[in-house]
């Protein structure tokens, strides 16, 4: 049974959620190999170790962190396709292990570098073959298909092989392909990877308008921030298998941005070392400079170069939060 | 069904994309019983009987080979360990399609395939050999198919098994190779099993191989009596359900231990 959080359904719990892998760790160079003949060590490596969150219906979520945080193992676990170490993982109501019919047809998995499309065949092939799986009836899929296909402008490549397609041309047809049957939740897993950004961006408004003309529940990972940013108000971050931050986008500065940056636009030239008192000069040029400052003594310190210089323009902004996250990723140095 | 029925079509669709690739591959099937048939020819032209065969007997023995190697023992599972461990099967295991299902339909459109292009070569085979074939009656003609689905489904069982090993090793290739060797010997592939000596024949049936052409083509030349029929039966069944229990208790074990690399 779904349950509720302040009124609204929870579509995706999961509680205490561990993934083990144990790997075998070889040692460097030939001799390394020939030992590995009758001798291997193995290690188990904490894919996602204790990841607990829940999400609301009609939400769209940011998973974000580094390579092997952990967030497309836990994709792949809400999915079914991995077995838990431990922990609990609800679905729809459905465990998503039991692979239940009635599950599968409610969901779907598009992995920006793997394809479901027969290679081999044109992209209307393998549609063809998700309508009879999914069992979607004529009208509906004729509807879907014709809708889809308009607004991600490949009516013209349905019928010619995959293999022949562009990135971007597959990649559309992969989104196609695992909307037909109207998913209530949508896991992308880098749904952008190595798209131009004209095509980022067609995808992005895309995902939005499916997420709000069908109150579809969505978890989203990227690289690209610029997807997140635009499409996801909350945003889970992942680091070495562990959650370490569940809220606002925005609330991400409040609790992990250290500084902030201060632009000015002075009236009369200034030496580089009479700004370097008040903080780390990030640029200086023809009388205009940035400033980035400690963020609880930014306005402390607008206000003594205000007093100090005759200053054209001054702004206090946060530090963008590509920047922010690089740094809580371990970059610390950064600002 | 209509699912399944897709499935069929989609996969006989991809498989004839490479035409060469058809033809040189049927066309390696049929050297190999035109090589069997001529060496068995010469033999026979200065004897009239060899092993215990008549020329008919042993004519009729190579078509039902070729036959049973097409319905039986080929398999568009030869791959599987490496499609497991690649990731292949996860579009599948997200789908709402039994993963079995997809597999066999994979096997019926190659099987499919297989027969339809042997039907063809067999012809011409006719042309040049013009053999006598000889038919049993159609009781035994009708165990003869019985087995025979028999024998089709203990190998789609073998396959799975052999299959298995993707779950935890990419190195799947080493004991499938032995077991090629295996059947090449031990199914009567290369020659009748009987003209091995009889030591070497009770071992062999201690093993399903048999079961996957060899049993089959015995029954159909009338070979055995009603008692070894009985016995060959229930040994039929028997590995059928031991290795379709152990196959479905490895791959409840396997799907949890899957790592789905690559998606």
């Amino acid at each position: 049974m779904n349950s509720t959080k302040n009124n609204k359904k929870i579509t995706i719990k999961v509680s205490n959620l561990k993934k083990y892998f144990k790997v075998y760790k070889k040692e460097p160079g030939l001799l390394g190999s020939i030992k590995s003949l009758w001798k291997r060590s193995y290690e188990t490596v904490k894919a996602v170790d204790d990841v607990s969150f829940e999400i609301t219906e009609g939400e769209i979520v940011g998973f974000i962190g580094q390579n092997g945080a952990g967030k497309t193992t836990t994709l792949k676990m809400l999915s079914g396709l991995l077995y838990p170490t431990e922990g609990e993982t609800s679905v729809l109501g459905f465990n998503p292990w039991d692979r239940k019919t009635e599950f599968q047809k409610q969901f779907a998995l598009v992995m920006g570098q793997k394809n479901q499309l027969w290679w081999d065949l044109p992209a209307i092939e393998s549609f063809h073959l998700n309508k009879a799986i999914y069992e979607i009836p004529d009208k509906v899929f004729d509807e879907t298909l014709s809708k889809l296909s308009k607004i991600l402008d490949v009516e013209d490549i349905l019928r010619i092989q995959v293999r022949k397609l562009s990135l971007g041309q597959r990649m559309k047809c992969e989104i196609i392909a695992a909307l037909l049957h109207n998913p209530k939740v949508l896991f992308l897993d880098e749904p952008t990877i190595g798209l131009d950004v004209v095509m980022q961006k067609t995808l992005r408004d895309f995902i939005k308008t499916y997420n709000k003309e069908f109150g579809a529940t969505i978890i989203l990972t990227s690289h690209y921030m610029g997807d997140v940013k635009e499409l996801c108000e909350r945003v889970i971050m992942i680091d070495k298998g562990h959650k370490i931050y569940d809220g606002n986008l925005a609330d991400i500065i409040n609790k992990y941005a250290r500084n902030k940056i201060l632009s000015l636009t002075l009236e009369n030239s200034v030496l580089r070392k009479d700004l370097e008192q008040f903080g780390k000069v990030k640029s200086f040029k023809n009388n205009q400079a940035t400033l980035i400052v400690p963020r609880k003594e930014a306005t402390k310190i607008a206000s003594k170069i205000l007093n100090q210089f005759k200053v054209n323009d001054l702004n206090i902004e946060e530090v963008p939060i590509e920047v922010v996250i690089r740094e809580i990723f371990g970059d610390k140095k950064i600002h | 069904m209509t699912k399944y029925l897709t499935l069929l079509k989609i996969t006989w669709q991809n498989g004839l994309v490479y035409r060469l690739s058809l033809f040189t591959w049927r066309l390696r099937s049929f050297l190999s019983s035109l090589m069997s048939l001529t060496v068995w020819t010469v033999i026979f032209t200065s004897n009239n009987g060899a092993f215990g065969y008549s020329k008919e007997s042993m004519i009729t023995y190579i078509f039902l080979v070729a036959f049973l190697q097409s319905l039986i023992i080929s398999s568009s599972l030869n791959g599987l360990a490496g499609r497991l461990y690649s990731g292949e099967i996860s579009n599948y295991l997200l789908k709402p399609i039994n993963l079995f299902g997809y597999f066999a339909i994979q096997e019926v459109a190659d099987k499919f395939k297989n027969i339809l292009f042997l039907i063809l070569e067999s012809y011409f085979l006719f042309l040049i050999f013009k053999p006598i074939i000889i038919f049993p009656d159609y009781k035994i003609l009708l165990l003869f198919v019985v087995w025979s689905f028999g024998g089709l489904i203990l190998n789609f069982i073998i396959s799975l098994l052999f299959g298995s090993m993707g779950f935890w090793s990419p190195q799947a290739w080493g004991p499938k190779f032995i077991f090629f060797m295996m059947i090449e010997f031990t199914a009567g592939k290369l020659f009748p099993l009987d003209i091995l000596p009889i030591y070497l024949q009770k071992i062999i049936y201690f093993t399903p191989f048999p079961y996957l052409s060899f049993v089959q083509i015995q029954l159909f030349l009338e070979r055995l009596n009603s008692q070894e029929i009985i016995k060959h039966s229930i040994v039929l069944t028997l590995w059928i359900l031991i290795l379709g229990l152990l196959t479905h208790k490895i791959w409840t074990k396997g799907l949890k231990s899957y790592e789905s690399v690559g998606i």
